[in-house]
């Protein structure tokens, strides 16, 4: 069967036409049939389902109509309905998915490496103790989680009426938590409300610097060998820098603390029910699933590890920061971004406890207006945008941590 | 020659310990050898071992032990004093089946005994019953029971479930009685209860559903959560193994459209797909809600169930496709005899994973699906006017529910990966 055809040359393996093999038992051949059948009915379900679309209205020029509705859960936000239309509500809606995606993913990431560690600690009730999260967090849905932690706080919580002042300075009841939180403003020489970008640009600018030397000195405690305090210098430097350049442009900030008025909260910071049922649920879930890859990449390591640790003398702490955790890192980045994107399509869930994120403002869309095959398209293209944001980060952090460096 | 001491011979050297042996045991001579210290210090040396260790171990176990306590005292006090749940033992038709019509109520317990005998026959075809597998059965069917018990006993639907349970055992006694002794009588009960298991979902299907007054409108509580994750897991393995084989195909245009639907499934959420079943999916499929949300559940296990088994085909020795292909099997004949048994077992561990996974995420078609599941009837439950108070034990009740389930998924998987050997050779 091999071809034995001079010139034209071919692809080894790929019997030619001028051999006396029938048309049909050519490999070249059957492979374009099989694929011509394939495309053919790959096509044929493709229309199919067009067909069967209702087509007639589709784009997306219903998204440029005025709102009509009115989003909640805003923050450093305060977008109307009315004025706005649709597709900036839906933008607060991405807002609101990405604040929730973010302190969850920082704070399952916590709470997984905190258990995954206790799962393995020598200390057998702490090991327990550890491992009963796991198996109770890991095993139950994430929605009833979300659920539950809202209607503890639904119940639980007293009612604004009978609101828990902590001290004039934080209030905590059913509508949530309200904490000092700070503001721009005039200061001592009345700047105008910018001149807090102006602070935080000289705030990167400064940290900037401090990066710098800290670099230098760490380059030269590694050319000297004489200790150099890298860390304490730039983190000096930045604490001094921050403190003039505050105190010279006027203290641009002040602490605007909450007060209860009626039934609301005003001014500070309020921490929703429902993003803190939503972001918790998250955290308990996510870090159950974090704290078993910690655990397995721990276990991963070779046991030579610990027992050079302990050879030269590092206490246990020294031993997990120095040795254990930065060589099991490498092994649970991939793990840990799939948990992290996880997240990401998990914030959906939001709709359960009615935290306006994009989804449920898109579902608030498609309610009003119908499409529903173009907010599905919307929805679908954000939360790929938002994944592939999350694995970019964490490739770059990835090509970092696996970069194997003296 | 003979003062000389003798030369060991290469093969008389001691062998070193086969990898999977374990630590060898070391036999002291019978003067090095230590009494076995009392039972009473052999606790205190462990106590003090694994909890008073060290000062900072010994606070750590001051801790824990106090946050320990606070849970244990916690749940007691909420379990038996603080929570009321007559809201669960009130509604426990609603939760269970919710508009499931009663007369037709023999469909589930039939249902249920098949599942049991079957549960009980491949335990007892692949594996066997421990004191634990006992112990479980034991507190569920206590719990159960209990629930059965309370607010108006329901005695026919306790009889009911203690038959299957029975059945269960039955089904258990008689394989594990059927002789097994040659390797055709285990091949022959093996491929029966096999089989068995694998037509066990139409079968349910069929018994809940085919004739009568009853349709998959009334899927309902608990039993939709229990037909919507096997449709899942079943339906995805079915649509995952083609897909994973076409994503790894050398045909471009097969392998691009494999692709694409893996990367496009797993790039929405659940969510947003049970959004297409309720809006979009009418349009093109139609039929019931149900069963659209079936569609959709396989459908996006489908994109996952193939990248596990896509990852277990690309950690297949490439000598297995080479020995397929020089003892001159064909490509169906290597992919089924060869290639697919192999990788499906490698992904038997994340593929449960992922099981484990859709049966919580059946949870969601109430969400956004005008469908009642579990969580769906609690909400119902809750929202009777004498029951608002009680959401907290609702949902706990709920969250028991599916941990029991999901608890038994993760240790039957265990049993499996060790009778299918993952992990071994």
């Amino acid at each position: 069967m091999a071809a034995q055809a001079p010139a034209p040359p071919s692809p080894p393996g790929e019997p030619t036409s001028s051999d006396g093999v029938p048309l049909i038992y050519r490999r070249g051949f059957r492979r374009l049939m099989q694929q011509g059948i394939y495309v053919g009915i790959t096509a044929l379900v493709a229309w199919y389902v067009y067909d069967s679309l209702d087509l007639r209205e589709f784009g997306f020029g219903f998204l440029d109509d005025p709102a009509a509705f009115k989003v909640g859960n805003q923050w450093l936000t305060d977008i109307d309905g009315v004025t706005n239309n649709r597709f900036t509500m839906y933008l607060v809606g991405v807002w609101a998915s990405l604040r929730v995606v973010f302190v969850a993913i920082l704070l399952s990431t916590l709470v997984g490496v905190l258990v995954g560690v206790s799962r393995l600690s020598s200390n057998w009730l702490v090991a327990r103790l550890a491992m009963l999260y796991v198996e109770i967090f890991r095993n139950t849905p994430l929605l009833v989680q979300v659920v539950l932690v809202y209607a503890i706080f639904l119940v639980g919580a007293p009612i604004i009426q009978e609101v828990v002042n902590i001290g004039d300075f934080a209030f905590i009841s059913n509508r949530g938590l309200a904490i000092p939180w700070p503001v721009p403003d005039g200061g001592l020489w009345g700047v105008p409300n910018w001149f807090v970008g102006v602070w935080v640009a000289l705030l990167i600018a400064i940290g900037a610097v401090a990066m710098t030397v800290r670099r230098t000195r760490q380059h030269r405690e590694r050319e000297t060998g004489q200790p150099q305090f890298a860390n304490r210098w730039a983190l000096g430097i930045f604490a001094v820098g921050a403190l003039v350049t505050f105190i010279i442009l006027g203290l641009p900030v002040s602490i605007d603390r909450p007060y209860v008025e009626g039934t609301r909260y005003l001014e500070g910071m309020v921490i929703r029910p429902e993003f803190a049922a939503l972001t918790i649920g998250l955290t308990l879930y996510t870090g159950a699933f974090n704290a078993e890859i910690v655990r397995g990449s721990i276990q991963a390591l070779p046991t030579g590890q610990s027992e050079a640790a302990n050879a030269i003398g590092l206490s246990g702490y020294q031993r997990l920061t120095l040795v254990i955790l930065p060589q099991a890192l490498r092994q649970m980045i991939p793990s840990i971004t799939n948990q992290y994107l996880n997240v990401n399509k998990n914030s959906s869930l939001a709709y359960a406890v009615l935290y306006d994120d994009l989804f449920r403002v898109a579902g608030i869309i498609q309610n009003k207006a119908g499409h529903a095959l173009e907010m599905f398209f919307v929805i679908i293209v954000t939360y790929m945008l938002i994944s592939l944001v999350i694995s970019a980060l964490m490739n770059f952090i990835n090509a970092r941590v696996t970069r194997v460096g003296v | 020659m003979s003062e000389q001491p003798p030369i060991p011979r290469p093969e008389q050297r001691p062998l070193p310990p086969a990898p999977g042996a374990g630590p060898r045991r070391i036999v002291l001579p019978p003067h090095r050898q230590r009494a076995r210290r009392p039972r009473s210090v052999r606790v205190r040396e462990w106590v003090r071992k694994n909890l008073f260790a060290s000062t900072g171990g010994t606070l750590l176990t001051l801790i824990a032990g106090g946050i320990m306590a606070a849970i244990v005292v916690g749940v007691i006090i909420f379990i038996f004093f603080g929570a009321n749940w007559e809201v669960i033992t009130h509604n426990r038709w609603l939760l269970f089946a919710g508009g499931f019509p009663h007369e037709e109520a023999w469909r589930l317990w039939v249902s249920i005994a098949v599942v049991f005998t079957l549960i009980g026959a491949a335990y007892g075809t692949w594996s066997s019953f421990g004191r634990r597998d006992h112990l479980f059965v034991l507190l569920v069917g206590g719990f159960v029971i209990f629930l059965m018990a309370h607010g108006g006993a329901a005695i026919w639907s306790t009889l009911y479930f203690l038959i299957a349970i029975g059945c269960m055992y039955l089904g258990y006694a008689v394989t594990v009685w059927v002789p097994r002794e040659t390797s055709t009588l285990r091949t022959l009960q093996q491929r029966l209860v096999g089989g068995l298991v694998g037509i066990s979902l139409p079968l349910v299907l069929i018994i809940l559903l085919v004739g009568g007054e009853v349709g998959p409108r009334h899927l309902d509580g608990f039993v939709l959560n229990l037909i919507l994750a096997p449709v899942g897991i079943v339906g995805g393995i079915v649509i995952g193994i083609p897909l994973a084989l076409g994503r790894a195909s050398r045909l471009r245009s097969i392998s691009l459209t494999c692709t694409a639907y893996i990367e496009i499934v797993r790039g929405a959420p659940l969510l947003g797909w049970l959004f297409v079943a309720l809006f979009i999916l009418d349009d093109v499929i139609g039929g019931d809600l149900i069963i659209r949300a079936m569609v959709v559940m396989a459908v996006f296990t489908g994109a996952y169930m193939a990248e596990y088994i896509r990852g277990a085909l690309q950690a297949l020795p490439r000598g297995q496709f080479e020995a397929a292909q020089a003892v001159g099997l064909t490509e169906i004949q290597r992919t089924r005899l060869i290639i697919m048994p192999q990788a499906l077992r490698i992904s038997i561990p994340p593929m449960v994973g992922q099981a484990i996974s859709i049966w919580k995420d059946t949870t969601l078609v109430t969400v956004i699906l005008p469908l009642r599941e579990l969580k769906g009837n609690a909400d119902s439950a809750i929202a009777q006017f004498e029951f608002t108070p009680d959401r907290i034990e609702a949902y706990v009740f709920v969250a028991v529910i599916f941990w029991i389930v999901a608890f038994a998924m993760s240790r039957i998987s265990q049993r499996v990966e060790r009778a299918q050997g993952v992990g071994e050779r």
